[in-house]
């Protein structure tokens, strides 16, 4: 392995996580768009999907039948599929909205504050 | 029910049913037939009795005059046993006792009463309140018959109350008069009083013998039995009945007859009951209310001790004393003749208590008819004269009213005792046996004053002549005093007629031969003795022993007897009865002469004579005090109704100032006491509640706060706290780890 070269492990991995975690957050506290913070969601997902990927990647890697462990990946897509229904039931929730409020700004939301 | 009791029993009821007919259809019936219906009740009463006369003289083997009374006790209360030291059983009951007194009574209340009742529908033809007024009188009639037949002293007493009852009713008819309606409640209220005397002395009674049925009492408490016990009376099963106990349930019971026969000191209310139409004085004059005292009196005689009869002597001498001193000076047509009531009532009075049992009652017969023919001939000539009552206003009437006139004057020479005139045979009874009774006194060594029971009716006699006349003199002969008066005065018809048959029966009604009452009274004295003698065979019955007899022993018998006259052996009563006679003869003989002869005297010119006496100072000063009735009113308005007042104000006072004050104190307290745990309420209870209300919402704002719903400001939160959780781990690891 060439030392200048850097090989990529898991740090980068969950280093790249911990970067679209954190956008997907920054994104959903500051966007004032509901399709906004539908994104950051989606960032935040896709930020745990590849740490389930990564981790199972660097794990023993190994079931206990002897054959390639997936469990991570299995996960992963479990969360893609539960992302595109969350995206179908939230933009359903949004057009609804929109035809109430003529609009999908989150702050005028508040029908239902305390 | 033997034939007499039941026909008295229907002639009773039957003016009850009138007064029911009247109260229901009166006012449709209006003038005059409610006036006939009236009078065809008490006709019919007065025909019954009369069969129920005959009939009685007919008799039969259990009944009849001078044989058996009748007695038909109806049970009413049964008080059970233990009422007081007796230990038989005790009872109320009702009842009908029929003796010759009763029969003798009962015809003469309906016959007055009937005559009453025709003479009222022309006299009362003009009045509105026409159909009540009979319906009283009718009412009247029945409360005074109940009375008469009444078996026990319980049914007395309730006829009793009725009787007053009707009298305050008829006396107040012209209530709109204030001085009718006062008259009305004087009456009522005075009698009150006598009555509470009755109630005691039946409350006396009754607690000592556990009933007060006439016989059952004559035959238990007799007064001759105390002649040999002088400390009380034992009575089989039931114990002693002292002599004081004795005399006060007589002078109870006699308390009664004082306040009904309005005896001093309760006379007061009889002049005023004036007020009345006059047809109503006749009848309460002579033939009901008054009447009924005397009839009480007559029923408990057999057992009145000696002190209870001297009382009933003193009270009767004082009142016709009084009386007839009074009516010297009235000039009120009406109220000479009250006062005159009053003394002939005082005669009957004293006539009880001197023992004279047949005298009195006699008296009351006899005296039933001319003083109503009097009031009936006064009501004539108040009737002709518009209303008018004072005799300064008459005088000639005699020449426009001579049938009144002649009948008004037969009334005044039979009150007066003139000889053949039915006053004269009663009212010398009375006076020969105050005089035996004086002498009887005076020879059992007792104080002379016992003559004064005979010295007074006396003088009084001579004065009633006096005043009788007066009255007579001053209404009918001399000049017109008034033309206007004079010229109204007329006559009619249903007015006179009942005057006429008064008038003969004041002019008969003492001769034993034709109505013979002194003979009914006679056979009453017997068949009552007889009747207790049967009923309790074991006791001896004396209760008339101390009556006089009715005739003089020596002018009784015939002239065969009178030959052997030295060897009867007369009896103490006997004798002393004789010499009454005699002294009796001496003293009165000149009595209606010497009366109505100053009376004609001093009166043939109205006043003239009057006038001259009065200039002296002396006589004037008498006769305002016996003009303002001896001032009796003012004495009782001035004592009695001024205490009676006083303490009727002290116990407002007391009411309004004690009684308000405690009242009004709890209710201050109450209120004070409630706004307190009102206010416990508000702050304390309501306080908790709204408290926990409000905590409730306090904590719900507080809940609320956070609940902004801005989806950003949420999600800062659980970021910021799942930052903080992360912290925490982290401190607390490397705290371990280190």
């Amino acid at each position: 392995m060439v030392m200048g070269v850097m090989e990529i492990g898991l740090a980068h991995y969950l280093v790249l996580g911990a970067v679209l975690l954190v956008c997907g957050l920054v994104t959903i506290l500051t966007k004032r768009n509901a399709i906004g913070i539908l994104i950051g969601v989606e960032l935040v997902l896709n930020a745990a999907n590849i740490n389930l990927v990564a981790f199972n990647r660097y794990s023993h890697g190994v079931s206990e039948g002897g054959g390639v462990a997936l469990a991570g990946q299995v996960f992963a897509i479990f969360v893609i599929v539960l992302a595109a229904a969350e995206a179908a039931v939230a933009l359903s929730i949004f057009l609804n909205f929109y035809n109430n409020f003529t609009s999908v700004d989150v702050e005028k939301a508040k029908e239902l504050r305390g | 029910m033997p034939t007499p009791a039941l026909l008295l029993l229907i002639a009773t009821l039957v003016p009850l049913v009138s007064f029911v007919v009247l109260v229901l259809l009166g006012k449709r019936m209006g003038n005059p037939l409610a006036g006939w219906v009236a009078t065809g009740a008490i006709g019919t009463s007065f025909a019954l009795s009369i069969l129920a006369a005959i009939s009685w003289l007919g008799g039969s083997p259990e009944w009849g005059c001078g044989n058996m009374p009748i007695n038909v006790p109806i049970p009413w209360v049964p008080t059970g046993w233990g009422i007081g030291p007796q230990t038989k059983t005790g009872y109320l009951d009702l009842g009908l006792y029929v003796d010759s007194l009763t029969i003798v009574m009962f015809s003469m209340v309906c016959l007055v009463s009937l005559l009453v009742h025709v003479f009222s529908i022309g006299y009362m033809g003009e009045d509105k309140g026409y159909p009540r007024f009979f319906t009283y009188l009718s009412l009247f009639c029945f409360s005074m018959l109940g009375l008469v037949v009444g078996g026990t002293l319980m049914q007395l007493f309730v006829f009793w109350e009725l009787v007053g009852l009707c009298s305050y009713l008829l006396i107040g008819f012209w209530h709109e008069k204030k001085s009718a309606s006062n008259a009305a409640i004087k009456a009522f209220v005075v009698n009150r009083i006598g009555d509470v005397g009755f109630l005691i002395g039946l409350g006396v009674l009754f607690y000592h013998l556990g009933n007060v049925t006439l016989p059952e009492v004559w035959a238990a408490l007799d007064s001759s039995k105390l002649i040999g016990s002088p400390e009380g009376i034992r009575v089989a099963g039931i114990g002693m009945f002292s002599v004081r106990a004795l005399t006060v349930m007589g002078v109870g019971l006699f308390c009664g007859a004082i306040g009904k026969s309005a005896q001093f000191p309760l006379h007061v209310w009889l002049p005023d009951a004036m007020e009345g139409p006059t047809p109503v004085s006749a009848l309460i004059h002579a033939a009901t209310m008054v009447a009924a005292g005397v009839y009480l009196v007559a029923r408990i005689f057999p057992i009145l001790t000696d002190g209870a009869k001297l009382v009933v002597a003193i009270i009767g001498v004082t009142t016709l004393t009084m009386a007839a001193l009074i009516a010297l000076v009235q000039s009120d047509l009406k109220k000479v003749l009250a006062y005159s009531t009053l003394s002939q009532l005082g005669y009957m009075i004293l006539a009880m208590g001197i023992g004279s049992w047949v005298g009195g009652m006699f008296h009351l017969i006899t005296h039933a008819f001319f003083k109503a023919l009097l009031f009936l001939g006064s009501g004539a000539v108040i009737y002709a004269a518009h209303h008018e009552q004072d005799m300064k206003e008459y005088g000639g009437l005699w020449r426009k009213m001579p049938i009144t006139a002649i009948a008004f004057g037969i009334a005044v020479l039979a009150i007066t005792g003139t000889p053949y005139f039915s006053g004269y045979f009663s009212k010398d009874l009375i006076m020969a046996h105050a005089g035996a009774f004086g002498a009887l006194a005076s020879e059992e060594g007792r104080s002379g004053w016992y003559w004064l029971l005979f010295v007074l009716p006396v003088v009084i006699a001579y004065v009633t002549a006096f005043y009788m006349t007066r009255c007579w003199m001053l209404t009918f002969w001399g000049k017109p005093r008034n033309e206007h008066v004079f010229e109204h005065a007329h006559e009619r018809g249903i007015m006179w007629a009942p005057l006429a048959v008064l008038a003969v029966l004041s002019v008969v009604g003492g001769y034993d031969g034709l109505l013979n009452v002194k003979g009914f009274l006679n056979a009453a004295v017997t068949e009552n003795t007889k009747y207790v003698q049967m009923v309790h065979p074991e006791g001896k019955f004396g209760g008339y022993e101390s009556a006089w007899p009715s005739d003089e022993p020596g002018l009784s018998r015939s002239g065969e007897d009178e030959d052997h006259g030295a060897t009867e052996v007369l009896t103490a009563s006997q004798a002393a009865h004789k010499q009454g006679w005699h002294v009796m003869h001496q003293s009165v003989r000149w009595a209606p002469l010497v009366g109505i002869g100053m009376g004609i005297l001093m009166y043939m010119r109205g006043y003239a004579v009057a006038n001259v006496l009065m200039k002296a100072a002396p006589v004037r000063w008498v006769h305002t005090w016996l003009y303002r009735r001896m001032y009796f009113d003012e004495l009782y308005m001035g004592v009695f109704v001024a205490i009676t007042v006083g303490l009727a104000r002290l116990g407002a006072a007391f009411d309004q100032y004690v009684i308000d004050g405690l009242v009004n104190l709890a209710g201050y307290a109450v209120r004070q006491l409630s706004s307190l745990a009102g206010l416990c309420d508000r702050y304390v209870v309501d306080g908790g509640v709204n408290g926990v209300g409000a905590a409730t919402q306090g904590l719900g704002a507080l809940v609320r706060m956070p609940q902004t719903g801005r989806i950003r400001l949420y999600v800062t939160v659980v970021l910021g706290i799942v930052a903080i959780g992360i912290a925490a781990v982290v401190v607390v690891v490397v705290a371990t780890v280190m």
